[in-house]
């Protein structure tokens, strides 16, 4: 038996044997092993940890420094523990990073539960990304949350969800609507160059 | 024919005579034949000594060195981190879960852009967009699955730029524009 433990610790991925490799590679050691404590809790708490990882992946690209880069994934993995309370233990991991997503909107868990309830097994990624988006596009929580619900009750798929997104984008980005903004925003820090 | 010849032919032909009348010949068996089979059978199987390529430990140890080679080979299908444009749908390994994503960019009177976000390890050098034949329009197509991505565009590998064409994302928590993509 010790052979074979010795054998599964060789053949861990590093992700469970230790730390994430891309963790170690994009980020300083510091920022590396507090990320990792975040994801290691994550994975022991039954939550998705990829999501975190690619936060944390995110902040490097962009620049940021180390101690934000923590705090964003911190932030990220009560938001995921938040939609595994919502959602409970059937949610998968899209379906998780969707609800966290809703959440840091500002959505209140209810309409979560809500939204899962009228889909009745069916799955949820589509409905609470694009609830979600029409809260970003500047739609009223409640009214946003009336329209989805709306589709769900009635059984509509998928496409009609985007659609309702597409929409409501559209006329909101239209001319003269309250979301007519240049396209194009130089960030403020620009990476450098690689 | 020679003699030599005839003279194989009679051997042969004896010979074969000789085995069919042995073949022809009835057979007599032992009469208690049937008896002692039957109780063979019933007698239950002596313990044969465990071989050691059979003992439990090493087939588990194959099943998890199975298991560890199939985690390994699905975890190809995430991005990594070589510079690599995103696979066409005959390269990826899941293509039939995946779906084609067309991301397209005006940035006139730019010499490289690229994508970055969740699909690719937010790896600048992963997903480089191409010109069109139209002035300063940028495209590149991504095979995804079923979700909702994060992303941004690095323009000239010195300017970051969300899409304008999708939501941009309430999470922007390092300052950049993010957008957000949701594949149904």
């Amino acid at each position: 038996m010790r052979l074979l433990g010795l054998l599964l610790l060789f053949l861990l991925p590093g992700s469970l044997a230790g730390q994430d490799r891309r963790l170690a590679e994009r980020l300083d050691s510091s920022t590396a092993a507090a990320v990792q404590r975040v994801v290691d809790s994550a994975s022991r708490g039954g939550l998705p940890t990829e999501p975190l990882v690619q936060k944390a992946l995110e902040g490097s690209t962009l620049g940021a420094p180390g101690d934000r880069i923590e705090s964003a994934v911190i932030a990220l993995h009560g938001q995921l523990a938040r939609a595994r309370e919502a959602l409970g233990g059937a949610a998968d991991e899209a379906e998780l990073t969707a609800a966290a997503g809703a959440l840091r909107a500002g959505l209140p868990s209810a309409a979560l539960r809500r939204l899962q309830a009228l889909r009745s097994g069916r799955p949820l990624v589509v409905p609470i990304a694009v609830l979600t988006d029409l809260v970003s596009e500047g739609v009223p929580p409640e009214e946003a949350t009336r329209s989805v619900l709306d589709l769900a009750r009635n059984g509509r798929p998928d496409d009609d969800f985007v659609a309702l997104r597409r929409e409501v984008q559209t006329r909101r980005r239209g001319p003269g609507g309250p979301l007519d903004r240049p396209p194009l925003q130089p960030a403020p820090d620009p990476p450098p160059d690689r | 024919m020679s003699m030599s010849a005839e003279r194989d032919d009679e051997l042969q032909d004896e010979l074969l005579r000789r085995v069919v009348d042995e073949l022809r010949r009835p057979v007599r068996l032992d009469p208690t034949l049937d008896l002692r089979v039957l109780r063979a059978i019933r007698e239950p199987a002596p313990a044969r000594p465990a071989r050691p390529w059979l003992r439990p430990a090493w087939v588990a140890a194959a099943l998890a060195a199975g298991v560890m080679i199939a985690v390994g080979l699905q975890s190809r299908d995430r991005p990594s981190s070589s510079p690599t444009t995103v696979a066409s749908p005959a390269a990826t390994p899941f293509a039939e879960s995946t779906r084609p994503v067309y991301l397209r960019l005006d940035a006139p009177a730019s010499s490289r852009v690229s994508v970055v976000g969740d699909f690719n390890d937010w790896d600048p050098s992963a997903t480089p967009l191409s010109p069109t034949g139209d002035r300063g329009v940028w495209t590149v197509e991504l095979r995804l699955k079923p979700g909702r991505y994060h992303y941004t565009f690095l323009i000239d590998g010195r300017r970051w730029a969300g899409d304008p064409s999708e939501p941009r994302a309430p999470e922007s928590d390092f300052g950049a524009p993010v957008s957000v993509l949701t594949v149904s």
